[in-house]
């Protein structure tokens, strides 16, 4: 017994004797070695394997996962990232205390097991199918018995989940699903799933299915308020943004409104390092926060007004670098990238101080007399004054360049011996008053009111015209000899927009605004551009984040920093950069089988479906200058959304108050065209859009399901609303009335209140949060740790895989595996109830293809009114017949269809047709056998559909991107397949980023190049090699001209403050004699979790407080008598929170902060104020959607998928706060 | 003699011995990481070096004072000729003495962790209980001793309780299995609650750190300075003692020809 395993025998061991040597003084001991596992054992394990987190992080770090006796034990940082050479910092170290902490998830108490359904639903199905069965009839017989629906729709958010088999859950959901779409048709039918970057593979397996079957996906960039959308406005691109080492290029960096050390933890070192290469660091930041203790300087600046004190910096930057002295390189960087020689016409308007105009529209190639109208997409193409010549030249590169024969090889921004004007002063025809939109005065309307200033102008075909540039002078303030109007007379003069003008709203000293401002410039100036800003979620999150961040970003342009190393912006929230694109949105949407998919603009979607419009506090008109042409007046919010819909500009499911497959069908039988059928209805009245009476019963979403995300608990804006109208949750806690009368649309149908619109809510997660607590299915699904995938983020060159280290355990599944188990169920009663059938799918004007030249010079025509005709795909949507066989949606799945080599996929405008990749993935993944895919690729298991994303693609396949760089010279006339052509044989496969993350190739996908020696950095092949932008001009737009951005008043860059929310809401407090403070409502991210992940890891929770918790400042506590850690309780008129106040003089007075994703199932009591459970962080959010932001076909302003859309905007939120008088109950 | 002394002096004792041996049995097979005194040295060194040491050293001679008192019967005294008086001399003197000493420690132990907050925030539920039943304990045993003596002369009783006559020969008879629970009926009070105190003490030791007592290093006292472990000390012994038989110095290089 040289080992006994039981510790009492052991023992024995010291009774035992021993040998001794040396004369006494050593000793064999009798007792063995086994106390010394405790510590050997303790880091031994059997495996390591490769993974990653996914979803919401875009920290793409690798991970090592440590497997012992079968179990996942811990985790630790990988070290073996691509080198940035020797030059530069490593990615090397890398991983935050939250990836640490993950694996705690996989065996935690709220780990979801098993398939769970709620208690009544099943018992009603079970009575039912008995009854009829079949799953069809049953589910038909439960949501069609209003007393029944409203049973288990009531039960939501109750508990009463119980156990449930997989077959029985995945029959219930496809009998919801196949009954929505034979009664209300597919467009009834939402998928949602946010960020697909950070796991590819499982995003694609919901949107897949939702695609092949007709489903909506809608956008989740927009939604969360992300989305900039100044980047379409000014670059016709989304986020494309430098990778994090590309700071270290920086030598001037600001952080506006990015809490790096916090939210991009293991990318901070770079900013760090930067300082001792001299790097100087300025924070903009309304509260002390992690990286303020980084800067060199701190502008400790008011919440939401940063416009402000962009503008003022702008104003420095104009009078001091482009008027007392002209900078070399901004004057050629600017004529050349940017619209500021661009000719703009003017309108004349009177008003009582007198005659004087206002900017219109560019001045186009159709105004030049025959000539120009003669070219082909004569509106498509702006004008610039010859410094040389003073005649009006059309220079290449414009977008109606873009397309058709003429532009073939002239899309590009070589000027051709052209030297742009920058200015018309001195071969002006006369200078003019011009009336410019300021928004800080005038306490009663957010419109704002006028302030005159002048311009030189010129008469140019019929025109009065002047450039974009002096049209920036004036709106900036900046004033010049004899020009009219008023002018501030220098920087102490407290008009619009110098420094001491700022310093009312933002609090920031004026001369240290002038003095970063400075600073900003001249280190551009000597460096060639390397001033960089990084900006993120605190100036973005804004309903006015566009102008905000317009005005942030006229500084980089004006100082030539953007499409330069360690230059431009570096915008950080959020973002999703799925670097292998076109493989990826190609499997993802099921490209491959049939096109386009139903994408829809997550705010416009969840606006209507919570029924939040319902409760407006002002019309579209609110927001409009008095220098507009009353375009929006008496619109309702939801009126815009109803226009946007008829005029094909956003996405509009579900689309019609009809099936569309009944449409076809009727179509069919009256023997016309489904479009001609269409037009004519809606012509004549009997069709309308769904969006125009959103809150009819066959109008409304149905059924939704949830992967990778926590709607409810995270990102649901309007919270309550969510839960009142979309689940009809009876304790929802709603505490504002609809609107009055006189508020309510004028073209939206306004209905009874409706509730519980969804029939069916599923929730696939593998731990239980806020989202599965209302959910009527929930599904198991493996963690980051038990599934194959693929990551890739904006910030780092390399993509890198998931890999499972155990399988998933329990009953649950891969959420690609997931949506396979259900199509199976689907398609069985799919073939039975529905047969092959033929959808019609309303889609918008497309950014990226000649949709977006369809509506010239951005005026806007309603057919509906008679304007125009309603053409499709010119004047409205496009309509597109799709086949959907929906007995082979399963098979269609697991299988790349052949329209990938047939039709072609594409990204931004590129398309190829890789029959040579699919031969390669029929090789590599097998094929399918039988059925409608016999023959195609197989992608039945989530690696497999991971290397077919990576050999579809530019950025991982270099013959794709050789191939895309060669088509774009056709069109562009310029070299530039030399980028990728060393790496041109490369393929990347999952196996070879098993080994070690790889380095991307540069791609046309992107518009960055990048080698082994080079950072990653935006547009530097539109600046190195004279690619145009995407946008209208073919450059940088700081003038944007379409109808309703100049109604309201933002066509040049402005500050507009935050919503004067005490304005729309009046007194929000309840009083009662309680002592009450109303605050400013920011909820940034969180420094111990991502999103809601990590917020309930009992690892993350000991680090702080362990429960919901608002910081506020000491002032603000002590005038309700809060010290620090009592409850409390705040409220708004859209819900009520209950968390601990965290006192700190780290806030500012006047604002808190909850941090983002404080979810409902982690220690929130019974809020005293609603008598209800005290709600998420979304709680106290409504949304309000803004209508510029609705605006499509037209250039840059044309739809894309989470590239342009209403952003779900939540920061200009006040709150009442007041001290908890009543035990805490839970 | 009813059921409740049946309980008290025969079911109570035996229940917390059994519990007493099982319980070590247990908590060694099952917890050998939690087998520790648990020393709050880290929190706090002042009041403990007093405390300890003031406790252990008096224990320990209280602990020989009950030997002499409980196991050893008054025959063996007697037929040593050592009178009753000179007996209770000893004890009465040394036993204060040592109790006293005990006690102090004790109570410098439980103020220790009473109030001081930090030692106070690391304490469990059971290292309170032990350590404030030491302190009574040992504070009933005192009281029996000397205050049973003052209760003695304000009363006319004989000076000397003679507990080597009740108690002593009780407690043996619960070992040989024939408790002999008329003994302690008369036994006084403060007498009978000290021993119900010290078995519920018994009871809750293999639950607390006072396992410690069991781990005393005695073997520190024998072994060798230096100490070879092997993961097969079996082998390794008889493997040692056979190179012993042949005689070869350590050292030597075996294969070499000499």
């Amino acid at each position: 017994m040289a080992h006994p395993t039981n510790p009492l025998l052991r023992g024995l061991q010291y009774f035992r004797k021993g040998e001794e040597s040396s004369g006494g003084w050593s000793e064999i001991s009798a007792r063995d070695r086994e106390w010394e596992y405790a510590y050997r054992q303790r880091w031994q394990h059997d495996k390591i394997v490769r993974s990653t987190h996914g979803v919401n992080c875009t920290g793409s770090c690798s991970w090592k996962v440590y497997v012992k006796d079968g179990i996942i034990t811990w985790e630790s940082q990988q070290t073996d990232y691509p080198s940035n050479g020797p030059d530069a910092p490593e990615y090397e170290p890398r991983g935050c205390p939250r990836g640490a902490a993950f694996s705690w998830y996989t065996y935690s108490p709220i780990r979801i097991k098993y398939p769970y359904a709620r208690g009544v639903l099943v018992d009603l199905y079970r009575e039912a199918k008995a009854q009829t069965g079949d799953p069809l009839d049953a589910w038909a017989s439960i949501v069609e018995d209003p007393e029944k629906a409203k049973r288990y729709k009531a039960a939501r958010g109750k508990g009463g989940l119980v156990r449930a088999a997989w077959p029985e859950v995945a029959e219930i959901m496809a009998a919801a699903h196949v009954y929505t779409i034979k009664k209300y048709g597919p467009d009834r039918i939402i998928g949602f799933s946010p960020i697909p970057a950070m796991s590819m593979a499982s995003y694609a397996g919901g949107s897949r299915f939702m695609s092949l079957i007709g489903g909506i996906v809608p956008s989740f960039y927009d939604w969360y308020a992300d989305l900039p959308p100044s980047s379409p406005q000014i670059w016709g691109d989304q986020t494309d943004v430098p990778e994090s080492a590309d700071w270290w290029n920086a030598s001037y960096l600001m952080m506006w409104g990015s809490n790096v050390p916090i939210t991009r933890a293991p990318d901070a070192h770079f900013m760090t390092e930067a300082r001792y290469k001299g790097q100087k660091t300025v924070v903009v930041s309304p509260d002390y926060s992690d990286h303020t203790k980084f800067a060199d300087h701190w502008l400790p600046v008011q919440p939401g007004t940063d416009g402000a004190l962009a503008m003022a910096m702008g104003h420095v930057i104009l009078k001091e670098f482009f008027v007392e002295r002209q900078v070399p390189y901004f004057q050629e960087y600017v004529r050349k990238y940017t619209d500021l020689p661009m000719l703009v016409t003017l309108r004349e308007r009177e008003d009582g101080e007198g005659r004087a105009y206002v900017s219109d529209r560019f001045l186009h190639a159709a105004d030049l007399g025959a000539e120009g109208e003669a070219s082909e997409n004569a509106e498509w193409k702006t004008v610039f004054m010859d410094a040389t010549s003073g005649e009006p030249v059309v220079p290449n590169g414009s977008m109606g360049h873009r397309y058709g024969e003429e532009g073939v090889g002239k899309w590009n921004l070589n000027l051709g011996g052209a030297d742009p004007a920058l200015t018309l002063l001195g071969s002006h025809d006369e200078l003019v008053a011009v009336d410019l939109p300021r928004f800080d005065l005038g306490d009663t309307d957010e419109g704002g009111v006028a302030m005159r200033r002048g311009v030189p102008a010129k008469r140019i075909g019929g025109h009065l015209v002047t450039t974009v540039y002096d049209l920036m002078l004036a709106q900036y303030g900046v004033g010049r000899e004899g020009m009219p109007g008023e002018w501030p007379t220098g920087y102490d003069d407290p008009e619009p927009y110098t420094p001491a003008w700022q310093e009312e709203a933002t609090g920031v000293d004026a001369g240290r605004c002038t003095r970063i401002a400075r600073e900003f410039a001249r280190n551009a100036e000597r460096s060639g551009g390397r001033s960089m800003i990084i900006m993120g979620a605190g100036t973005n999150h804004w309903y006015h984040s566009d102008q905000i961040y317009r005005s942030m970003l006229a500084l980089v342009l004006l100082c030539g920093c953007q499409g330069v190393n360690g230059g431009g912006w570096a915008h950080y929230v959020g973002q999703e950069k799925v670097r292998p694109i076109t493989g990826w949105s190609t499997l993802a949407f099921a490209f491959d089988w049939a096109r386009p998919t139903r994408h829809m603009a997550g705010t416009a979607l969840w606006y209507l479906a919570s029924s939040q419009w319902r409760y407006d506090t002002f019309k579209a008109d609110e927001f409009a200058t008095p220098l507009g042409k009353g375009k929006l007046a008496g619109k309702h919010l939801a009126d815009c959304l109803a226009l946007s819909a008829r005029l094909g500009w956003l996405p509009s499911y579900p689309s019609f108050n009809r099936n569309p497959l009944e449409i076809t069908a009727e179509a069919e039988a009256e023997g016309i065209s489904p479009q001609e059928y269409v037009v004519r209805e809606l012509k004549e009245g009997r069709l309308r859009f769904a969006a125009e009476d959103p809150d009819a019963p066959e109008n409304f979403p149905r059924v939704l399901t949830l992967w990778r995300c926590n709607l409810l608990g995270s990102s649901s804006k309007g919270h309550e609303f969510f839960l009142k109208h979309l689940l009809g949750v009876p304790d929802a806690a709603v505490r504002s009335e609809e609107s009055p009368e006189e508020l309510r649309p004028t073209e939206v149908t306004w209905r009874e209140t409706p509730e519980g619109k969804l029939d069916l809510l599923t929730t696939i997660d593998f731990r239980k949060n806020g989202s599965s607590l209302y959910s009527d299915i929930v599904l198991p699904t493996a963690t980051w740790y038990e599934k194959h995938d693929i990551s890739s983020t904006d910030m780092h060159p390399f993509v890198h895989p998931f890999n499972p280290a155990i399988t998933p355990p329990w009953e649950a599944k891969s959420d690609w595996d997931i949506f396979n188990y259900v199509a199976e169920a689907f398609s069985e009663l799919g073939k039975k109830h529905l047969g092959v059938r033929k959808d019609l799918v309303a889609a918008p004007l497309l950014h990226d293809t000649p949709d977006e030249i369809s509506q010239p010079s951005g005026r806007v025509l309603d057919w509906k009114k008679g304007e125009c005709e309603p053409v499709p795909g010119k004047t409205m949507p496009k309509l597109a017949v799709i086949e959907r066989d929906y007995g082979s949606v399963a098979e269609k799945m697991t299988a790349i269809g052949p329209a990938v080599e047939n039709v072609g996929i594409g990204a931004k405008g590129n398309n190829w047709k890789p029959a040579q990749e699919i031969e390669y993935l029929k090789g590599h993944n097998g094929t399918a056998r039988g059925g409608v895919a016999d023959g195609r690729p197989s992608i039945k298991r989530a690696e497999q559909v991971c290397d077919a994303i990576l050999a579809l693609s530019g950025t991982t396949n270099g013959r794709m991107s050789v191939e895309g760089f060669k088509q774009l010279e056709t069109r562009t006339g310029v070299k530039l397949a030399d980028l990728s052509e060393e790496r041109a044989e490369e393929l990347i496969t999952f196996a070879d980023i098993t080994s070690q993350p790889r380095k991307v190739i540069v791609s046309p996908e992107w518009s960055g190049t990048e080698s082994r020696t080079r950072r990653y950095s935006p547009f530097t092949i539109n600046v190195d090699r004279s690619v145009p932008w995407r946008t209208l001009t073919g450059r940088q737009q700081f003038y944007v001209d379409h109808e309703w951005m100049l109604e309201y008043g933002e066509g040049l860059p402005a500050y507009r403050p935050p919503m004067r929310m005490a304005k729309h809401l009046g007194d929000i407090r309840e009083g009662n004699g309680k002592a009450e403070v109303v605050l400013k409502y920011l909820t940034p991210h969180s420094k111990w979790s991502i999103h809601s992940e990590f917020q309930d890891n009992l690892m993350m929770l000991t680090l702080f407080r362990g429960g919901p918790t608002m910081w506020m400042s000491d002032k603000d506590a002590e005038k309700i008598g809060v010290k620090d850690n009592d409850w409390i309780e705040a409220y708004n008129r859209n819900g009520v929170v209950s968390a601990r106040a965290v006192v700190s003089h780290r806030i500012p007075e006047g604002t808190t902060i909850m941090y983002h994703s404080q979810d409902r199932h982690l220690n929130v009591p019974i809020s005293e104020v609603s008598g209800t459970r005290g709600g998420t962080e979304n709680s106290l959010t409504k949304i309000f959607v803004k209508p510029t932001h609705m605006i499509g076909g037209y250039a840059q302003f044309s739809y894309f998928f989470n590239y342009y859309g209403p952003t779900g905007a939540q920061r200009d939120e006040l709150t009442v706060i007041r001290k908890r008088e009543s035990e805490v109950v839970y | 003699m009813n059921l409740w002394h049946q309980f008290l002096w025969v079911i109570f004792p035996y229940l917390a011995l059994v519990t007493f041996v099982l319980g070590h049995i247990y908590r060694y097979a099952y917890d050998q990481f939690g087998w520790t005194a648990g020393s709050s040295q880290l929190m706090e060194r002042r009041l403990l070096m007093w405390g300890v040491l003031l406790f252990h050293w008096g224990i320990l001679f209280v602990f020989i004072g009950h030997v002499m008192g409980l196991l050893v019967p008054i025959e063996v005294y007697r037929a040593m000729g050592v009178s009753d008086h000179s007996y209770h001399l000893l004890a009465l003197w040394a036993g204060t003495l040592f109790g006293v000493i005990a006690l102090a420690g004790i109570l410098l132990l439980n103020i220790r962790r009473w109030f001081i907050s930090r030692i106070r925030t690391n304490t469990d539920t059971m290292r309170f209980l032990t350590d404030g039943l030491l302190l009574v304990v040992i504070f009933s045993g005192l009281a029996a001793t000397v205050g049973y003596r003052i209760y003695a002369a304000q009363y006319d009783l004989p000076a000397e309780f003679e507990y080597r006559e009740n108690i002593a020969p009780w407690f043996r008879s619960l070992f040989y299995f024939a408790p002999q629970i008329e003994l302690m009926l008369e036994v006084p009070l403060m007498f009978q609650l000290h021993v119900l105190l010290a078995f519920l003490l018994f009871a809750l030791w293999p639950f607390s750190s006072l396992v410690h007592v069991f781990s005393v290093p005695l073997g520190y006292l024998r072994r060798s300075y230096i100490q070879y472990r092997s993961s097969n000390p079996k082998a390794a012994i008889s493997r040692e003692k056979d190179r012993r038989k042949s005689r070869k110095p350590v050292g030597v290089d075996q294969g070499r020809k000499e």
